[in-house]
């Protein structure tokens, strides 16, 4: 197992909550995200489109567009509240402690940018290196990331690399300064399967180098399942449930996690059987039910579920299995 | 992964060019028209600036012995119908030409500019009311609004002028030149800023909703530091070709009105008012009219290569 791994956290997101300014006044997207990262931890961060995983990321950086805003909770990261620091403080954090990995390696790049460039950036304005030094910084990182002939793909355009390629200059960026914690935002969602592979086994391998945190966030449970240690399932908002990765796939306990799993395709499924998937659509922020948010589409649903919001709370038994449903022992017997 | 290294096989190449303009430069020697245009406008800015001073004859001097001469080896376009010598006057309108574009663009760029920038970024309420500014201006019909204008103020500024002379006797006060510049240049400006004001708008709107904006933002880097890296070098290549083709467009536009009498005044040489006398006589002494429309000619097709040329070396995704 990874040495590194303790249980003081890096990051510890509280009750944050983010809203959107719409037409029809403020809508909640993100409700109350309990979140942390332990030091040398990977975290999966689950949730199908929409659920808020991408603005809770964008929301720790304080990256939100104009109308999106974080109205409560807090967010510390090495002790420090990332909510309400200063922007000054805030750019050191930023690309300098916590490294982002965007979804799109093809928009994420600046295109008129040579790729040794941009490596460079963070390095010379965090570290305050000097051009030549970030340079070299900047083959070393390409070579980490296992770009060939690093010397030479300093002088490519973004447009001259493939997207796989891209991705890992992406890394490359995200990893510059030695960050204690990295954040990927679906960073293989825009690949194709063989080059994901690549990408998940290339950040395990750099983890395990670099003695940092991640956070991976994704919609592919199956994508992340070698790769990280604890999961967080969110759902309209929220985290459902959270679990170290083998005890969430052998013993979910929240009905949304049960059937996210049940929906990954197996070859031993018959041939012509439908593709399982969980019915009815998320809510939309804004109109959301009077209980728990999943209620609507739970097949194991009682009264109690309409009527209040379940808590995120520790399971019996398993102390860092945590659930926010009134049946889990229902959910765990049909399991 | 054991990758080759490339360094060891690959053969030393020249030394590669290090930021986007090295680049830009790169690419547009490549390109043979951009080149050709970039070489006239090279010898048109050179003859703006040095070519009043090298010429043999003054603009304004007048030989009544050789009136309407066809062009010779003392003349080289010959002379007009007051027997001065045309080609000075050709160089002097270069003169004029340059002055009359770059000021012009400049004022006109600044305007759209700064407008464009804010309501790109700002947004509602400035937005809309920047853009109905927009449309109204170029709703009305460009040389009806210079020739307004022309007629309203010239007269009050003339007046004002003369007050001005008797009141201080500053000879200042007596160069009506000044006074047809400021109009022409003020009145063209105020026609050739809406698309610049638009085409700064659609790039800031589009480049700060882009994820590499986001992407810089993550980095830590500071918002002046993505204007200079991010926004401006990206929304630069379209506003680049926009300048250089408004440059041929303005000396275009000034040859207009000089032609219908509201540009640059006589004596003062300009190319439209010299294609405007030549074109009287044009039957009889063609080269009054060639000489000064071949240049104006050659002058807007050169911008314009330049500006394609341009979009292509500050584009990178764009060439091949």
């Amino acid at each position: 197992m990874n040495t590194t791994k303790s249980n003081e956290r890096l990051l510890d997101v509280r009750g944050l909550t983010v809203e959107i300014d719409g037409r029809n006044g403020p809508a909640v997207v993100v409700d109350g995200i309990d979140l942390y990262v332990n030091k040398g931890e990977t975290l999966g961060v689950v949730g199908e489109s929409g659920c808020g995983k991408s603005l809770t990321m964008l929301s720790l950086m304080r990256l939100l567009p104009n109308k999106i805003k974080v109205t409560k909770g807090s967010a510390s990261f090495d002790g420090n509240d990332l909510q309400k620091m200063s922007n000054k403080e805030l750019r050191k954090v930023r690309g300098g402690d916590i490294g982002f990995v965007f979804q799109d390696p093809m928009t994420s790049l600046n295109p008129v940018m040579r790729i040794g460039d941009q490596i460079c950036e963070p390095l010379i304005y965090h570290r305050k290196m000097s051009k030549a030094q970030a340079r070299q910084r900047a083959v070393e990182l390409l070579r980490l990331v296992g770009i060939p002939g690093p010397e030479e793909r300093l002088q490519a355009y973004p447009h001259e690399l493939s997207g796989g390629m891209r991705q890992r200059v992406m890394i490359a960026i995200g990893l510059a300064c030695n960050p204690k914690l990295l954040i990927a935002d679906e960073p293989t969602t825009a690949l194709d399967v063989t080059i994901q592979a690549q990408i998940v086994d290339l950040v395990k391998d750099l983890r395990a180098k670099l003695g940092m945190s991640v956070v991976w966030i994704t919609h592919d449970l199956a994508l992340i399942a070698g790769l990280v240690d604890r999961v967080a399932v969110l759902y309209a908002g929220t985290v459902v449930e959270d679990a170290p990765v083998d005890e969430l796939y052998s013993r979910p306990s929240h009905p949304y996690t049960r059937g996210l799993l049940a929906s990954i395709p197996k070859l031993s499924d018959a041939p012509a059987s439908r593709l399982s998937s969980i019915g009815g659509t998320p809510p939309e922020p804004g109109r959301r039910p009077k209980g728990c948010p999943f209620a609507p589409r739970c097949p194991l649903a009682e009264p109690v579920c309409h009527e209040r919001v379940p808590k995120l709370e520790p399971l019996a038994g398993a102390g860092n299995h945590r659930a926010a449903c009134f049946v889990v022992q229902k959910v765990q017997e049909a399991a | 992964m054991s990758a080759i290294p490339l360094s060891t096989i690959e053969a030393t190449q020249e030394e590669p060019p290090v930021n986007l303009w090295r680049d830009a430069w790169y690419r547009l020697k490549r390109n043979k028209l951009a080149l050709f245009g970039l070489v006239v406008v090279l010898i048109l800015g050179f003859t703006a600036i040095f070519g009043p001073y090298l010429t043999p004859y003054d603009y304004l001097t007048q030989d009544l012995q050789a009136r309407n001469a066809v062009p010779s080896l003392h003349h080289l376009f010959g002379t007009d119908d007051l027997g001065r010598d045309v080609f000075s006057r050709v160089v002097f309108g270069t003169r004029t030409a340059f002055l009359v574009a770059i000021v012009v663009t400049f004022i006109a760029v600044a305007i759209g500019l700064v407008l464009g920038a804010i309501a790109g970024f700002f947004g509602n309420p400035f937005d809309s009311a920047i853009m109905w500014l927009t449309d109204v201006t170029m709703s009305v019909p460009n040389l009806l609004l210079v020739v307004v204008i022309n007629a309203s103020l010239k007269t009050p500024i003339a007046k004002w002028m003369e007050a001005q002379y008797m009141a201080t006797l500053n000879p200042f006060y007596r160069q009506t030149i000044w006074v047809d510049f400021f109009l022409v240049f003020g009145s063209m400006a105020l026609i050739s800023w809406p698309p610049y004001a638009r085409l700064v708008r659609a790039q800031v709107l589009s480049i700060r909703s882009r994820p590499y904006i986001t992407a810089a933002q993550a980095l830590g880097l500071s918002n002046w530091v993505i204007m200079k890296r991010y926004v401006v070098p990206n929304a630069l290549g379209p506003l680049i070709v926009s300048v250089s083709a408004g440059l041929g467009t303005a000396m275009v536009l000034e040859s207009a009105f000089s032609f219908l009498g509201v540009g640059v005044n006589p004596p003062t040489p300009s190319w439209g008012n010299m294609i405007s006398d030549g074109l009287r006589v044009w039957q009889h002494y063609p080269h009054l009219l060639a000489a000064p429309a071949a240049v104006l000619g050659l002058a807007s097709v050169a911008f314009s290569f330049l500006g394609d040329g341009l979009n292509d070396a500050l584009n990178p995704r764009g060439s091949k």
